[in-house]
């Protein structure tokens, strides 16, 4: 008789000692749990950075990292107050109708030691909006635009445009810096910048390492490193908070758990319905009034957004230049709904036709509810609606011009930011009938929102604001629901005040250890 | 066995071109990717030049020709969400899925087999009560339930494991392959168990038990080699899904796996990294479903034996 164990236990056997090599040899797991560097910032983003390409810095998910991190900008905009300030470059003005000047800040190096100078502005802009290279901020900022750029010493740069364009310093300061080695052809993953941070180490997939950048302008900023790791559950990164694991989670909702380490922040986000006016019935003014009138904006913002919100009057939030602080709140009416409805019917518009309600999965927390609640109350109204719940590429088919054939009427819940700070970027978008997220519009309509594009100062100010006010009136293409809240995750270890553009550019430098912050626990 | 293994190889090979054939239409079909990789404000002109920049332009049967032409050529494409080669993307994800899948499918063998054989041994006694009701419970939760539970439990609560990643060593294995192992411990536990009843009141264990074999004896060879073969198939098809299913899982725990990866693919619409990561896993099925037969020959020598006649 053989003394070999049987097969099952042969394979048995092996499998174990799979097992053992398995667990003694994980590649993935790297080092101990438990313990920090009290020198190292600890962030949990909501994905991974697809890449750090500065030109690609308008995407949240690259920008939150690269901007003002480890590549700045010319000028930065104050997201509170919406003013303009001085960054790389000390101060720019309008030299000719067609001509911006920026006057550059001496003493800036790259972190690799190169200095930066007005070339380098000069090839940055160039290369994010003159080249091939199909940049997200060129598309952003800029459209179809091209920029004629010229270096008269080291440190002065002109940017002239086809057009008189009054806000040209707030485009450019969607331009990221990087130096003239930086490739043309190619988009970079891991860039040179000017920042407070270099990267250090990006092990793809699992963590993102940035170190002081050692040759920075300014102030050296308070934490030696800083760590981003990702996760795509929410309640995940709120645990990994309360679990001290982390120092700053992102993009968390009411209901993930971070408890009292969640602060609440405006976002720069509007959402909305857009509303299709050019198919019947949302073709009559009655119906799309009915819409508005049925939307409670007051108890979604209350009950599913648990009041992280301000029910909306206009596609933009106090800060922004074009806010109109005189528009009130379009009443909740059921009964005027159904009238405005039932006047419909009785003049042959068929309000029974279907209306699509197009919503996109997990947009904001909640999103899947705020569609029911809409549909609900539109029924309600005497209106024939369908939900229709879809991924991102699919929705952004029904966002985007041009609109997929014979897709019917259909109403877009919609979720607007506004990261410039004029209102330009949202009404050009959303208003005129040749925007790209724009339904439909009117020709009187668009020749007043190309007159305000003109403008500057209080006088822009007054012409956008009149825009808000006129739009429900002359086209009424939105239901508006809520300026949008977001909630920060942040340790007591930190100090640090989150602002509306925290969710597209979280500024490493603003962080700084707290007073009460403990001692290393490694 | 070699010429086993080389039918095998044959008769999969037309399932792996279907599967191929079948990811490539199938992520066409969800429509094109240039809204997703232009901002919204994007003008008409520039979405164009992307589409046919990355030939989402050209005829299907084209882009299907282009393919094929670089699978044959190790070319799999760049990625567009990061510029990266997709067979590279591929490559640094899979390890990560393999050692969880691996690990986690083995201890659920073990656990089966060490449960199953035990309420097998005393049917209807309460331990097999428990164990079929401990098996059932397991088959029947939800993992994204279990995985959230289980963080908020051992690692906000009692502070016991890390929440996720994979920066705290072995401690972080833990909830990732638990809740990965709890579904097929609970469908393997009741296959061992109902083989084993059975191959315990066959006629050869009764002549082993007259012959005088201990209990130990009569279970470990004689008993569980009959029903290792169930058992076998069963955890075959249970790997090819923790491989193809630890999506969730990946998801959750942030482990960067192939799972994770195709599913950011899809919904990103990222061609050429789903392509990549979708052969690598059939082709590693493939493989499995291999080593799996050839494990199930060396049981049974009617499987490696063609029939005589």
């Amino acid at each position: 008789m053989s003394h070999l164990p049987p097969p099952m236990f042969r394979v048995l056997a092996m499998a174990l000692s799979a097992v053992c090599a398995t667990a003694t040899g994980c590649t993935v797991a790297n080092s101990g749990h438990g313990g920090y560097d009290p020198d190292t910032l600890r962030i949990v983003l909501s994905q991974e950075p697809p890449t750090l390409e500065p030109c690609e810095s308008s995407l949240t998910s690259t920008g939150i990292v690269t901007r003002s991190n480890i590549t700045e900008p010319l000028a930065e905009r104050d997201s509170t107050t919406g003013e303009l300030l001085p960054l790389l470059a000390t101060r720019w003005e309008q030299t000719s109708p067609t001509e911006w000047t920026f006057t550059l800040r001496d003493g800036v190096t790259f972190s690799n030691g190169a200095p930066f100078s007005s070339k380098d502005a000069a090839f940055s802009i160039d290369r994010a909006v003159n080249s091939d290279l199909n940049c997200n901020v060129d598309g952003y900022v800029f459209g179809d635009e091209v920029l004629k750029l010229r270096t008269p010493d080291a440190r002065t740069v002109v940017v002239g445009t086809a057009e008189p364009d009054p806000i040209l310093p707030l485009r450019i300061s969607f331009v990221e810096m990087v130096p003239v080695t930086t490739s043309t052809t190619e988009k970079v993953r891991e860039p040179i910048g000017t920042g407070p941070y270099a990267i250090e180490k990006w092990d793809y997939g699992q963590k993102l390492t940035l170190a002081r950048n050692p040759t920075y302008w300014g102030p050296a900023p308070a934490f030696a490193k800083a760590e981003y790791k990702w996760r795509s559950e929410g309640s995940v990164r709120a645990a990994m908070l309360t679990n001290d694991e982390v120092d700053i989670a992102v993009g968390l909702g009411p209901e993930d758990g971070a408890g009292a380490l969640g602060v609440p922040f405006q976002n720069n986000e509007t959402t909305a319905l857009r509303i299709t006016g050019t198919e019947a019935p949302l073709n009559d003014m009655r119906v799309r009034q009915a819409i508005n009138y049925s939307v409670n904006r007051t108890g979604i913002v209350k009950a599913l957004f648990r009041g992280l919100g301000e029910p909306a009057a206009q596609l933009i939030p106090d800060g922004v230049v074009g806010y109109n602080p005189d528009l009130q709140l379009w009443p909740h009416d059921p009964d005027k709904a159904r009238q405005l409805v039932d006047e419909a019917r009785a003049d042959g518009v068929p309000v029974d036709r279907q209306i699509r309600l197009i919503g996109r999965n997990s947009q904001f927390p909640g999103v899947t509810e705020t569609v029911e609640v809409i549909q609900s109350e539109l029924a309600d109204a005497g209106l024939n609606v369908k939900i229709e719940m879809m991924d991102t590429a699919a929705q952004l088919q029904y966002q985007l011009q041009p609109f997929p054939a014979n897709a019917g009427p259909f109403i877009a819940l919609i979720q607007h930011g506004n990261q410039a700070g004029d209102a330009a970027f949202s009404v050009d978008q959303y208003m005129r009938t040749d925007g790209a997220q724009s339904a439909f519009g009117t020709t009187d309509f668009d020749k007043q929102i190309e007159a305000a594009g003109k403008l500057t100062g209080e006088e822009r100010q007054k012409a956008y604001a009149q825009i808000f006010a006129d739009e429900p009136h002359k086209v009424l293409q939105f239901a508006y629901i809520a300026h949008m809240r977001g909630i920060l995750g942040k340790s007591a270890r930190v100090d640090y005040t989150p602002n509306p553009a925290t969710g597209d550019e979280m500024l490493l430098a603003a962080m700084t250890p707290a007073s009460s912050d403990r001692t290393d626990q490694s | 066995m070699f010429s086993f293994v080389r039918r095998r190889m044959y008769t999969s090979a037309l399932p792996l071109i279907i599967v191929l054939l079948g990811v490539f239409l199938l992520a066409r079909l969800t429509g094109d990717p240039t809204n997703l990789y232009l901002p919204e404000s994007a003008t008409p002109d520039q979405r164009a030049e992307f589409a046919a920049a990355n030939g989402f332009n050209d005829p299907l049967i084209t882009q299907l020709i282009d393919y094929f032409k670089g699978i044959v050529h190790l070319d799999f494409g760049t990625s567009l969400r990061t510029g990266e080669s997709a067979a590279d993307m591929a490559l640094r994800a899979f390890p990560a899925t393999l050692q969880l899948a691996i690990t986690t499918m083995l201890l659920a063998i073990v656990g089966a087999v060490v449960i199953g054989c035990w309420a097998a041994y005393r049917p209807n006694s309460l331990a097999d009560r428990f164990s079929s009701l401990l098996s059932m419970t397991a088959a029947s939760i939800p993992d994204f339930w279990f995985a959230i539970t289980g963080v908020w439990l051992f690692a906000v609560l009692l502070g016991w494991l890390p929440t996720s990643g994979t920066d705290g060593g072995m401690l972080s294995w833990i909830l990732p392959i638990a809740t990965l192992m709890i579904r097929p411990l609970g469908v393997l536990t009741q296959v061992v168990r109902g083989a084993m009843v059975s191959a315990l009141s066959a006629p050869y264990v009764r002549l082993a038990r007259s012959k005088g074999a201990g209990d130990v004896r009569v279970v470990t060879h004689h008993a569980l080699r009959n029903a290792a073969a169930p058992a076998l198939t069963v955890a075959g098809d249970l790997a090819v899904g923790l491989i193809n299913g630890a999506v969730v899982v990946e998801a959750i725990f942030g482990w960067p796996g192939i799972g994770k990866l195709m599913i950011d693919a899809i919904l990103q619409r990222d061609f050429a990294v789903l392509q990549a990561a979708v052969l690598l896993t059939a082709v590693s099925i493939f493989l499995l479903n291999i080593f799996i037969d050839a494990c199930y020959a060396l049981l049974d020598a009617r499987v490696r034996e063609p029939a005589r006649v």
